[in-house]
């Protein structure tokens, strides 16, 4: 490769030596060429004239080589530009083979240049260049320049007439040929020697800037000449252009001479030259020496760009840059025979203007102009003109050919292109360009934030970035009374009032209004009938029917009309005369004062009138009058003559009938007589005349027919009282005939009297006046924001202001108040507190009006001088003003609107604000549908609502007004009728592919499900501790519960019957509670630093010292002291470990039994015979306890006599829901400790007497003698019970007594029994606490505030009382106390049930009782002090004492008694309500849920502490040191017994009552209780059956019956023991029987209560077989479903 | 159907400028996943310690969840807050940090940052206290381009997870 490199480059070097002489023949050659093209041209082919062409077109444009020459020079003067052409001569053969690469790619970038260079003049720049180097050439290659042939020469001809393998392999044998003989020699020395002659030229051009300066001028000079004879060319040669064709014999030299590289330049195509060619190759070739192979390659490669594409091939470049590239223009044929195929072929569209009615297409050939037409076009997109008018040509043609096959039109009517209006999207859309700060990026700066978010805020903090601002215009203040008024003043003032009203009347005038239409209505009327009369026979009956309605109507409205004028010129009269009076008044106190206050003046204008006209009108008026009333009366006196006429005949018919019947009756009895005298004679004969008995019958009934009153006749109308009374009417209401017509008209021309000429009085009043100043506070959400200046009150009394305040608002306005504030001297009082109305989003500044709002002040003000002072009376003289009381009161100008920024914003709170478009749009149309108008600004913002109101309005699509609205709310798609926008969006598409399963299956999986429910701590599933890890492991049924409790919310069931309707409220207090719960559950989540942290107090010296002083103590070891025990939190339990404590100490006053020897017995059994059978030693009773609590039950040993005492501690296991012990479900759980008080008897059953020595067979039984039910809320919340209880008795126990002596000894208590006992929960259970949440309330900050501290003060002193003040009502708000106390009537039918006060009273107190109740604790657990009100109470038929206390309470109040409401702490409940009246000396406490009550000092009452009394207008706190009630004093006037909360410093603001008005009571429905009744017995009786399943239960029915007898008698004694005949009675029918019973008494409030009940007395547990039961079941109703149960169950035994 | 367990606690936070601060936290997940257990975002005390550099919360983390399909996969983003001495709360940072996919337990870093704000602002922030917070909290841990938000580099956030993954293997993916 390096020797073939450097072979060419020799060859090169020699081909340029001769370069600059080979420049000047060439030109001549080419000038001659020329010559000779130009002829052969003319002869030549059509073809061959572009191939010429292109030849003609790689002559250089002048200005291409003016650059030429500019470089060229440069390089000739600059060195450095030298170097680098040399550079690109003898690089290769320098460089190594490696870099030739580089090299070439060097090249490359030159040969553009040199691309040019050579295609301008063939070279002759090099020449300079070459000068130097062609001496040293010429030494080294002697050969003649002349010979060489370059080979691309040949090569470029050669394609044209060969195929170039068949040339390349003739050469290459050649070239062998020869190479192998001649040149393999001579090679090595040539070889040498080139390498030195290269080193030398390349030391020459390294110092070419060693060249003499004569040689450069030289150079120059010779380049100048070159240039200009290029010039020359170029100017002949534009003259013939396109026609270059050397002549073959020019060619020849030409390409011999110099063109080796250039073959392009002449692609000759006659055969001749490439003869001649052929030639040249041989004698190349041998030329081409060494490296021939090499250069056969080379001209292979050559080849290919002559031949095929790429013109510019890298690896064809020369080393010189004469490339074989030439730039040319791109080939066109304009030849005309082209052209016109073009023609035929291709459509050029004009750009002319269409005229419209080419375009216009169908019959009509009037181009149409919608938009001028009024329709709506839209915006075209915009194009240019010379666009649209070639798209018109173009659309035309195609239409023309279309047409022939029926195409469409692409024109519309208007002669236009259809276009849609603007297909551009009305907001920008473009993907986010990074300049733009993205939204999501957007970074705010934030105050530190000091409290937490607070929604009050607009914008969620108070410095956010809104800016919101209302203005508040206030402009002035007219009093309409105020203290310093003088009584002229009030008088103006009265005067000014009544002429405004005046004014108004005469500007409305609708007397006369009335009266013309009056006068039409009776034109009307009467032209109707004259119509009826005139066409009478034409209308058939419909038609007159029709016109009688008419005739009606019209004569309704004159009356009508008639009354209603009277009305308004009675009015008008009186007014007159007021306003008249009025002002004689107050001109007599201007004179009587002596001076004038006031401006006003009334003027009055009589105008005369002709009194005979006026006469005329008054006497028509009054006849036309007279003359309707005569009609009305007439036609009513027709129809009463119709009735009577009526009523007359059939009274005569009936006479007449009697009258027949009586002589048919007469003749009938004379008939009789004669035949009885005639005997039998006639009898055949009489047989016939004989009238039947029914005719008798009939006759009988016709005479004895009541009469038919014999009508009167009514009276003839009558005309001269009306008339009287129309003329009386006429004078008191209308301006009499002859009467002036009086005009008024007040102006305030009035002088005023100078102060200085007043009286004394009146100048203190004007100095007063002049002094009082008036200014204005504006509150902000109860926040003074702003005030006015305090202006002067003018002697008017009127002020102006006229400032508007500009709030900036953060928060959301809540209210805007206006203070309005009097300055007096120093005081400044307030005078009125005015609600400003915020105003609506859509109200600004700009567009409110001011309004007038009226100030009222009851402020009392009275005045030593001349002012009349405000709520204070003074006299006056004047007709309907004697003896006012006048208060301040005046009106106040102002008004309330946003703020509208500089740019004609609203400045609203956002929720407010609009999208910008959307109101742009409806801003600019003002038509008559205007959606603003129609939607509010709020509805605006919603899409929805407004292309529904597009739809409802059917505004015009077509209306360019709604263009761009409709544009905003444009259909999406194709259907038109959806104008919603599209609501919804996609995120993560491509979710579903990746899932693992459905949906479903995660909701159905059951662990999740539990899991999920756990976690949501719904009640069932709270503390569901484990849940399994497999879903099989789940049981089955775990949802069972759940779902039917969700299916049965959802299910709505009628409250039909009794039972139905207990169900929906309890399933209503369900869900109340439910949200309860769900409402706190969170506040629970809340935890504060004392939940989390419990720090003990840090020990102080002070503590020490006590703890000190303990040392010293003396130990009393006998004195044991209960200790606070430690309450244990809900972790630290172990189920086990929880137990209720129950000690039952002693029981007092148990029944005895009676003697069971005369079978029945009852307490008043035989005597002796028990005497005998104590003395035997057959124990009286047998007691003893049993304590239940869920369902596990435990009892005590058996004490003896009837007050024993056991002594024993009970410990009974408790098991919470769940397990779980923390407070919120503990303070749920509603399950009673029942404990029960028996009777254990030994009944001997041994059958046979003789083994009673050596066997013992005997049967324990046990006789329910009472219950106690203590609910476990109680416990839980109090910690501990602790007492002596009552327990609850049967009021007849069958077979048990009194023991006599105690009944002496007490006789008031003989029929109770009590049992004292302590209850307790082991280990102390934390108490819930109660909410902190402060809540809402509608009562004033002021009295709750004083109640607080009320409260707080109290508590401080005795903190173990209980003070109430205030409780939450149902909806969670503070009530005052004081406010559920009001009168309520109870129902009638209790009330009717006593026939004593006291029995009355009684009775309303079982009514009480009988509702249900239910623990608060239980229905809103954490909400100790829910207070329903008496109707809710009613409603929901459960309440726990505090309701049945205030129910009491206000049926006490009705019932005229004396009756407080006592809180405090009675056992066994704990904190509850009690009621207190008074009664005569004493007082009674009434336990509501009971319907028990008490006196003060009955030591036995439940009450234990007293902690406030109150009655509906005040409360009174016990201060006393004692609170037993029995130990204190109850008159509440006794201050240093009682604190009262309203008292002198804090009076009652009179507090309304929360109560409903009246209680409204339901009847009970009496079949729904006898079915209740029936059902009750039923499933007792099953029970029993059920319970007892052991042996067989027979059922004794009459004892049954007698029972059910005796039940009803129970409930009229109210529980007071039976009534003795009736047990007698029991007693009588059952001698032979051992029966032991007793009566149960219950609320009802469901059935299964009533069967736990029976089941815990144990009657059922009789276990001999010849026992028999009975049962009866009465329920007596009371009003509103309130229902007692009796429940009579009985066993009975046979005696033997 | 899958089920993850995330049991663990967040630790505290070390290196911020100041040492009183609270945390703000909260997972996020994608639309399959849904939360069966657990407080899925909340808030710890403040920590304002008096010898340490850094702040301990010691915060509880115990959330359960499942899936069906492992599309968002849970991350936990925090929001850390400094109280300064006049009780006023400002933004010291925002981060967040994937729930590891690995059963176990992890110690978790992760940085915070917070947005640097104008210079008006800093000097407002030096002196007054406040900070720029981001308007759309998402961008926390959203994959919108952030590089145009100049952000300061705070301290770290530690957390201390256990992971307990159930039932994925059922599905083809092994942890």
């Amino acid at each position: 490769m390096k020797s073939k490199h450097r072979h060419k480059q020799k060859e090169l070097s020699k081909v340029k030596s001769p370069k600059d002489d080979l420049a000047k023949e060439l030109r001549t050659v080419k000038k001659r060429s020329k010559a000779k093209i130009d002829e052969t041209l003319r002869q030549e082919e059509e073809e061959l004239a572009a191939l010429s062409y292109r030849e003609d077109g790689t002559l250089p444009m002048p200005g291409e080589e003016g650059e030429e020459t500019a470089r060229t020079e440069e390089g000739e003067e600059a060195p450095p530009t030298e170097t680098t052409v040399t550079f690109a001569e003898p690089e290769p053969t320098e460089e190594e083979q490696e870099l030739e690469d580089k090299v070439k790619k060097l090249k490359k970038k030159k040969e553009k240049v040199e691309e040019e260079e050579v295609s301008a003049f063939e070279a002759p720049p090099e020449t300079p260049r070459a000068e130097p180097e062609q001496k040293e050439e010429e030494e080294a290659v002697p050969p003649a320049p002349t010979t060489p042939t370059s080979a691309p020469e040949e090569e470029a001809k050669t394609p044209r007439s060969m195929s170039m393998k068949a040339r390349m392999k003739d050469r290459l044998r050649k070239a062998k040929e020869e190479a192998e003989a001649k040149v393999e020699q001579e090679a090595q020395e040539e070889r040498r020697e080139r390498r030195l002659q290269r080193d030398k030229q390349q030391k020459l051009t390294r110092f070419d800037t060693d060249i003499d300066e004569a040689e450069l001028e030289r150079m120059a000079d010779e380049r100048q000449k070159q240039l200009k004879v290029r010039w020359k060319k170029m100017g002949r040669q534009a003259e013939d252009r396109g026609v270059f064709m050397p002549t073959p014999e020019e060619a020849y030299d030409f390409f011999t001479r110099e063109f080796e590289h250039e073959p392009d330049e002449e692609p000759p195509k006659e055969e001749v030259k490439e003869e001649e060619e052929k030639k040249e190759e041989e004698e190349e070739k041998p030329e081409g020496e060494e490296g021939e192979e090499d250069e056969e390659k080379k001209k292979d490669k050559k080849d290919k760009p002559e031949d095929e594409e790429p013109l510019i091939d890298a690896d064809d470049v020369d080393e010189e840059g004469y490339g074989m590239y030439a730039w040319r223009r791109p080939e066109y044929d304009d030849s005309k025979e082209t052209l016109d195929k073009q023609m035929a072929v291709l459509y050029y569209p004009e750009i002319s203007t269409v005229p419209p009615e080419e375009k216009v297409f169908g019959e009509e050939k009037e181009p149409r102009f919608l938009e001028d037409e009024g329709l709506y076009v839209g915006i075209r997109p915009k194009m240019s003109g010379w666009n649209l008018n070639k798209m018109e040509h173009r659309l035309l043609k195609e239409r023309e050919s279309k047409l022939r096959k029926g195409g469409g039109n692409w024109f519309g009517e208007d002669g236009r292109m259809l276009a849609l209006p603007d297909p551009l999207r009305p907001s920008p859309s473009r993907p986010p360009i990074p300049e733009e700060q993205e939204e999501g990026l957007e970074v705010q700066f934030q105050k530190a934030i000091v409290r937490e978010f607070d929604s009050r805020y607009i914008d969620g903090t108070p410095n956010a970035s809104g800016f919101y601002q209302l203005d508040i215009d206030i402009n002035s203040l007219v009093f309409s009374h105020h203290h310093l008024f003088s009584r002229e003043h009030v008088l103006a003032n009265k005067l000014n009032e009544l002429y405004d009203e005046y004014v108004l009347r005469r500007s409305l005038n609708m007397a006369d209004y009335l009266t013309e239409k009056l006068k039409t209505a009776k034109k009307s009327a009467l032209h109707l009938r004259e119509h009826m009369a005139a066409h009478k026979s034409e209308h058939d009956y419909a038609d007159r029917a029709n016109f009688e309605r008419r005739l009606l109507d019209y004569k309704y409205q004159i009356k009508t009309g008639r009354e209603m004028r009277d009305r308004e010129q009675r009015r008008d009269r009186e007014l007159l005369k007021q306003i008249i009076n009025i002002w004689k008044e107050l001109k007599a106190e201007r004179t009587k004062q002596n001076h004038i206050n006031c401006p006003e003046k009334l003027t009055i204008t009589r105008e005369e009138v002709d009194k005979e006209k006026d006469q005329m009108i008054w006497k028509m008026e009054i006849e036309d009058e007279l003359e309707e009333i005569r009609e009305e009366r007439q036609e009513e006196y027709e129809r009463k003559m119709a009735e009577y006429n009526e009523e007359l005949k059939a009274y005569q018919a009936q006479q007449e009938a009697k009258k027949e019947a009586e002589t048919r009756k007469k003749k009938r009895e004379n008939t009789k007589g004669s035949k009885a005298s005639l005997g039998s004679r006639a009898s055949k004969q009489s047989k016939d005349n004989d009238p039947s008995p029914e005719e008798i019958a009939k006759d009988e009934e016709i005479i004895n027919e009541p009469d038919y009153p014999q009508p009167d006749k009514p009276e003839p109308p009558d005309d001269t009282v009306s008339r009287d009374q129309i003329v009386a009417k006429a004078k008191e209401i209308r301006r009499r005939p002859g009467e002036p017509k009086l005009y008024l008209e007040l102006t305030n021309t009035q002088t005023i009297t100078p102060t200085q000429d007043c009286p004394r009085g009146e100048q203190s009043r004007r100095d007063d006046v002049s002094k009082c100043k008036v200014f204005v506070k504006i509150l902000f959400n109860n926040k003074e924001v702003s005030r006015s200046d305090s202006r002067p009150l003018s002697q008017e009394f009127k002020v102006n202001f006229g400032q508007i305040f500009n709030l900036k608002i953060v928060q959301w306005p809540e209210n805007i108040i206006l203070q309005l504030y009097e300055q007096r001297g120093f005081s400044t009082e307030m005078l009125a507190e005015l609600n400003a109305k915020i105003p609506d989003a859509s109200v600004s500044s700009k567009s409110v009006h001011l309004e007038d709002m009226s100030v009222e002040c009851n402020l009392k003000v009275s005045h030593s001088h001349n002012g009349v002072g405000s709520g204070v009376s003074f006299p006056f003289t004047i007709k309907g003003l004697e003896d006012t009381t006048l208060i301040t009161r005046g009106k106040l100008n102002c008004s309330v609107g946003w703020a509208v920024d500089e740019n004609g914003e609203l400045l609203v709170p956002p929720s407010t604000q609009i999208t910008e478009g959307v109101v742009s749009a409806m801003r600019r149309m003002e038509g008559m549908a205007d959606p603003i108008a129609d939607l509010g600004l709020d509805g605006v913002n919603d899409p929805e609502k407004v292309a529904k109101w597009l739809d409802e309005k059917r505004i015009d699509p077509n209306d360019p007004k709604y263009a761009d609205l409709f544009y905003n709310y444009k259909s999406k798609g194709s259907d038109p009728s959806s104008k919603a926008p599209v609501e919804y969006y996609r995120l993560e598409q491509l979710q579903q592919e990746f899932d693992f399963c459905e949906d479903e299956f995660i909701e159905e999986n059951r662990r999740f499900k539990l899991i999920k429910l756990r976690d949501d701590e719904v009640q069932e599933f709270k503390n569901y501790k484990m849940v399994p890890l497999q879903e099989r492991d789940i049981p089955r049924d775990t949802f069972m519960e759940y779902d039917k409790k969700k299916r049965e919310e959802e299910k709505i069931t009628d409250a039909k019957d009794i039972e139905a309707h207990r169900q929906v409220v309890s399933k209503f207090m369900q869900r109340v509670r439910e949200q309860v719960i769900r409402r706190f559950r969170r506040l629970a989540h809340q935890k504060c630093l004392e939940d989390v942290v419990s720090e003990d107090a840090v020990p102080n010296i002070a503590m020490i010292g006590t703890s000190l002083l303990k040392l010293t103590e003396r130990r009393r070891p006998l004195r044991v002291e209960r200790k606070e025990r430690k309450k244990v939190s809900a972790q630290n339990l172990r189920p086990e470990d929880v137990s209720i404590l129950v000690s039952i100490n002693r029981a007092i006053f148990v029944p005895v039994r009676a003697s069971s020897q005369s079978g029945a017995t009852t307490s008043r059994g035989d005597e002796t015979s028990r005497q005998v059978k104590n003395i035997v030693g057959d124990p009286l009773v047998q007691p003893f306890v049993e304590v239940m609590f869920q369902h596990v039950s435990m009892r005590t040993s058996v004490g003896t006599g009837p007050n024993p005492s056991f002594n024993e501690e009970l410990k009974l296991p408790f098991n919470a829901p769940n397990e779980d012990y923390s407070p919120a479900n503990l303070q749920q759980i509603n399950e009673n400790i029942y404990l029960n008080l028996f009777d254990e008897v030994v009944v001997d059953i041994s059958e046979d007497d003789r083994q009673r020595d050596t066997t013992v067979h005997k049967r324990i039984e046990k006789k329910w003698l009472g219950s106690l039910t203590i609910p476990f809320s109680t416990v839980y919340f109090n910690g501990k019970i602790e007492g002596t209880f009552k327990l609850n008795k049967p009021p007849v126990l069958l077979g048990y007594s009194r023991d006599d002596e105690e009944e002496e000894s007490l006789a008031k208590r003989k029929s109770d029994t009590y049992i004292s006992l302590f209850v307790t929960i082991e280990p102390a259970l934390q108490t819930a606490e109660p909410m902190k949440e402060r809540f809402t309330t509608n009562e004033s900050e002021v009295l709750l505030e004083y109640a607080e501290k009320w409260q707080a003060e109290l508590a401080g002193k005795f903190p173990k009382r209980e003070f109430k003040t205030s409780v939450i009502d149902v909806n969670g708000k503070t009530v005052f106390v004081t406010r559920y106390l009001k009168k309520l009537e109870p129902p009638d039918l209790v009330i009717e049930m006593g026939n004593s006060d006291q029995n009355r009273a009684e009775f309303v107190a079982r009514f009480v009782s009988l509702i249900p109740s239910v623990s608060d604790n239980v229905v809103f657990p954490g909400l100790c002090d829910i207070w329903s009100t008496c109707d809710q109470f009613m409603k929901w038929m459960t309440g726990d004492e505090e309701e049945h206390a205030v129910l009491l309470a206000n049926f006490f109040l009705h019932m005229n008694k004396e009756t407080w409401l006592v809180i405090g702490t009675a056992i066994p409940e704990g904190p509850t309500a009690y009621v207190m009246t008074k009664e005569g000396d004493e007082f009674w406490f009434w336990n509501a849920g009971t319907g028990e009550h008490f006196s003060k000092r009955d030591a036995y009452c439940p009450l234990q502490t007293v902690g406030c009394v109150i009655n509906q207008d005040n409360i009174w706190g016990n201060i006393q040191q004692y609170q037993k009630p029995s130990q204190m004093t109850f008159d509440l006037n006794n201050k240093s017994a009682w604190k009262p909360f309203f008292q002198s410093g804090f009076s009652n603001p009179g507090l309304s009552s929360c109560q409903p008005e009246k209680l409204y009571y339901k009847d009970t429905n009496e079949r729904a209780v006898r079915d209740l009744q029936e059902k009750i017995e039923q499933l007792l009786k099953n029970k029993i059956m059920e319970w007892r399943s052991r042996q067989i239960t027979r059922w004794n029915r009459h004892c049954t019956q007698i029972m059910r007898r005796l039940l009803p008698n129970l409930e009229q004694n109210v529980g007071k023991g039976a009534d003795q005949s009736h047990i007698d009675e029991l007693e009588q029918s059952f001698k032979s029987y051992k029966v032991s019973g007793f009566p149960i008494n219950l609320a009802y409030s469901e059935i299964s209560s009533i069967t736990e009940a029976v089941y815990s007395t144990g009657v059922h547990s009789q276990e001999s077989s010849d026992v028999e039961f009975a049962i009866a079941v009465y329920i007596h109703p009371y009003p509103n479903d309130v229902l007692s149960v009796w429940v009579y169950v009985a066993s009975l035994i046979r005696l033997r | 159907m899958a089920e993850l367990h995330i049991i663990g606690q967040i630790v505290g936070a070390s290196e911020f400028p100041e040492s009183s601060l609270f945390c703000k936290w909260g997972i996020h997940t994608g639309g399959a996943w849904k939360t069966l257990a657990g407080l899925r975002d909340g808030q710890t005390q403040v920590d304002n310690p008096v010898s340490h550099d850094s702040a301990y919360w010691a915060h509880p983390i115990d959330i359960h969840l499942t899936t069906k399909g492992l599309q968002g996969w849970p991350k936990i983003h925090f929001q850390v807050w400094h109280q300064d001495s006049h009780g006023r709360s400002e933004l010291y940072g925002y981060g967040f940090c994937h729930v590891p996919t690995s059963p176990g337990m992890h110690e978790i870093v992760c940085p915070t940052w917070r947005p640097s704000g104008s210079f008006q602002e800093q000097v407002s922030q030096f002196f007054l206290g406040g900070s720029p917070q981001l308007k759309n909290h998402d961008l926390i841990y959203s994959g919108a381009d952030r590089y145009r938000l100049s952000t300061i580099a705070m301290g770290k956030v530690h957390l201390r997870l256990g992971v307990i993954l159930r039932n994925f293997d059922k599905f083809g993916i092994e942890c």
